[in-house]
């Protein structure tokens, strides 16, 4: 049997590993919740005084969640500054990031066999870039309509002009239940891209989640980016 | 100058008491959201203060507004009218009409310059140089601009003066707008709903009138006082809404028993207005305790907004709400997404054969 030489490549940073786990959860729950509080059911067509359907401890969830999702950007932004690996973002400036994009995207359209390997693809780092622009969205419509139970109070302040550029509150509820569908619809792309990534071209994808390794046994292109790769035993 | 009278003058000269006065006043302070220490602040004001001169102007409206205003209960309308303010120019409430009436307004601006009230009620409308409506043999902006820009303050009241109402609902073939781009430098008081509470007309009239001010305003340009809360924070029906019971259509239990109006597309959670705290007509009613969703009347698009008996807007049969949409899209991504992983698989395994044709065809 021929002897396989893989190297190890360190990626993710636990910061970002659990951002991202907490993300996952917090954007499950938000989802559930959020459908929920736009269009509240009735359990089993049981009369709702006696049943625990009550719509404060929904949106007391959402909003707990909606918190900790923002907090655990702390992380997120502790990673980027401490590891290589974490900055994700999406090369603009290098002119090479055009060309590997297009070709990685020939290759999803199964017009290429293959795309060049790579540690962090330069498509896939682009729809993270968009992830983070509908996350965006996410907190300033979610507290535009939180904080303007009170308009004068800070958060009233610091978020209430969303409700002003979206022409209406009524925009905001609308704009935010949207952009949530789209971020599920990112999630189910996500998840296929991962899997996909792992099963038809052996990048460890899904595992780097967790453990924040690649064990790789070609050269990926953009390895450069990252610390030098250890040999494995 | 003659010497203008003041709110106590008008009283003693009608012979009303002291007590009766006072009695305004403190309904006064009340009414203007001031707290209760304010009120020996207000009858300094209402002693000394001449009549605040208030010129009133109608645009492209229902008149609605006004509908509103005579019914407001404390002050009485026609306290207000009679003996608060002094009304020189009204298209409503005056009985002149005609060229005088015109020349009055003229001479009222000349006389009072920079110190009158200016209430606005209805849209401006913009299109074809403001044809759409006239008033004295002008087009309604030209008045609204000449007249605005002599005066101290101007209170836009009702949606169509703050936003254009519902004659800036699409496709607005009228080019209506709100007043604000005609006022000019003059602070503007923006009072929106349509129409909005009487009580909270009169109440911001008194506010400039005997404070010489505008009242503290939001980010909106409407009256803190006013408009500081949700309906939805503020309404009775709120506990029906966190317990999670609502009203699923408008002859069920639910709404017999007076639950939650959210289903029936209630913008309570969207709506800035004192419906929830004043009420309407002294505190009798308002549209949710009527059983009526509310429809966001003080909102600037609240004509646009989607059906107002739905939660959020539909795109019709049969495309149908966000919801069904999301998911039709989900189902469509995640049937997108196996038949790629199919495709993939069924091209991957094309590659590994090509490569080995090409190895073995490199070995011969």
């Amino acid at each position: 049997m021929k002897e396989e030489k893989r190297k190890i490549y360190y990626l993710f940073s636990p910061y970002l590993r659990i951002f991202h786990w907490i993300m996952v959860l917090a954007i499950v729950v938000l989802f559930i919740t959020g459908l929920l509080v736009t269009k509240p059911v009735t359990v089993l067509g049981i009369e709702p005084t006696y049943t625990s359907m009550s719509m404060d401890w929904v949106r007391n969830i959402h909003f707990i969640a909606a918190f900790a999702f923002c907090a655990a950007f702390i992380l997120r932004i502790y990673g980027f500054i401490v590891n290589k690996g974490d900055r994700l973002f999406p090369r603009v400036w290098e002119g090479h990031f055009y060309s590997e994009t297009i070709d990685v995207a020939l290759h999803y359209m199964l017009l290429k066999p293959s795309h060049a390997p790579f540690l962090r693809n330069p498509l896939a780092r682009s729809s993270y870039a968009g992830l983070y622009a509908m996350v965006l969205v996410e907190i300033l419509t979610g507290f535009a309509m939180y904080y303007m139970t009170e308009p004068s109070e800070i958060g009233g302040l610091l978020f209430g002009w969303v409700n002003v550029v979206l022409g209406g509150e009524m925009m905001t509820h609308w704009v935010h239940h949207i952009v949530a569908w789209l971020i599920i619809l990112f999630a189910i792309g996500h998840v296929y891209m991962v899997l996909r990534a792992d099963i038809m071209e052996a990048e460890g994808e899904a595992s780097s989640m967790f453990s924040g390794v690649k064990f790789l046994e070609h050269v990926p292109k953009d390895a450069n980016e990252v610390e030098p790769p250890k040999e494995a035993k | 100058m003659d010497k203008r009278e003041s709110m106590w003058d008008l009283y003693l000269k009608k012979g009303m008491s002291r007590r009766t006065f006072v009695k305004s006043c403190v309904a006064l302070t009340s009414l203007m959201g001031l707290s209760t220490d304010q009120v020996s602040k207000v009858v300094e004001a209402a002693e000394q203060k001449p009549l605040p001169v208030v010129v009133w102007i109608h645009g492209h409206e229902c008149t609605g507004c006004d509908e509103s205003f005579i019914r407001s209960g404390a002050p009485l309308a026609s306290d207000l009218v009679l003996s608060q303010i002094a009304l020189e120019y009204d298209h409503l409430l005056s009985a002149a009409s005609g060229a005088p009436f015109e020349a009055h307004l003229e001479e009222t601006i000349e006389k009072y310059k920079g110190n009158y009230i200016l209430c606005v009620e209805g849209a401006a409308c913009t299109k074809d140089n403001g044809v759409y409506c006239m008033s004295g043999g002008h087009t309604f902006t030209h008045l609204l601009q000449h007249a605005a820009q002599n005066a101290k303050a101007v209170i836009a009241y009702g949606t169509c003066a703050v936003s254009g109402g519902i004659q800036a609902a699409k496709p607005n073939p009228t080019g209506s707008s709100g007043i604000g781009y005609f006022t000019g430098g003059t602070p503007v008081v923006n009072v929106p709903g349509c129409p909005p509470i009487p009580e909270v007309m009169t109440g911001v009239v008194m506010h400039i009138a005997l404070f010489g001010t505008v009242p503290p305003l939001d980010g909106e340009g409407r009256p803190k006082q006013f408009y500081g809360n949700r309906i939805h924070d503020t309404c009775y029906r709120r506990p029906f809404f966190d317990a999670g019971m609502f009203a699923e259509s408008f002859d069920d239990a639910g709404a017999k028993a007076g639950w939650c109006l959210y289903k029936l597309g209630c913008r309570g959670p969207e709506t800035y207005n004192s419906c929830g705290n004043l009420r309407w007509f002294q505190g009798m009613s308002y549209p949710i305790q009527s059983g009526a969703p509310c429809i966001g009347c003080s909102n600037a698009h609240f004509w646009d907004d989607g059906a107002m008996t739905e939660r959020l807007p539909k795109f019709g049969q049969p495309i149908g709400d966000v919801d069904q949409i999301g998911a039709v899209m989900a189902a469509a991504t995640a049937v997108g997404v196996a038949g790629h992983a199919a495709a993939s698989v069924v091209q991957k395994k094309k590659r590994i054969a090509d490569e080995k044709k090409n190895e073995g065809a490199g070995e011969e």
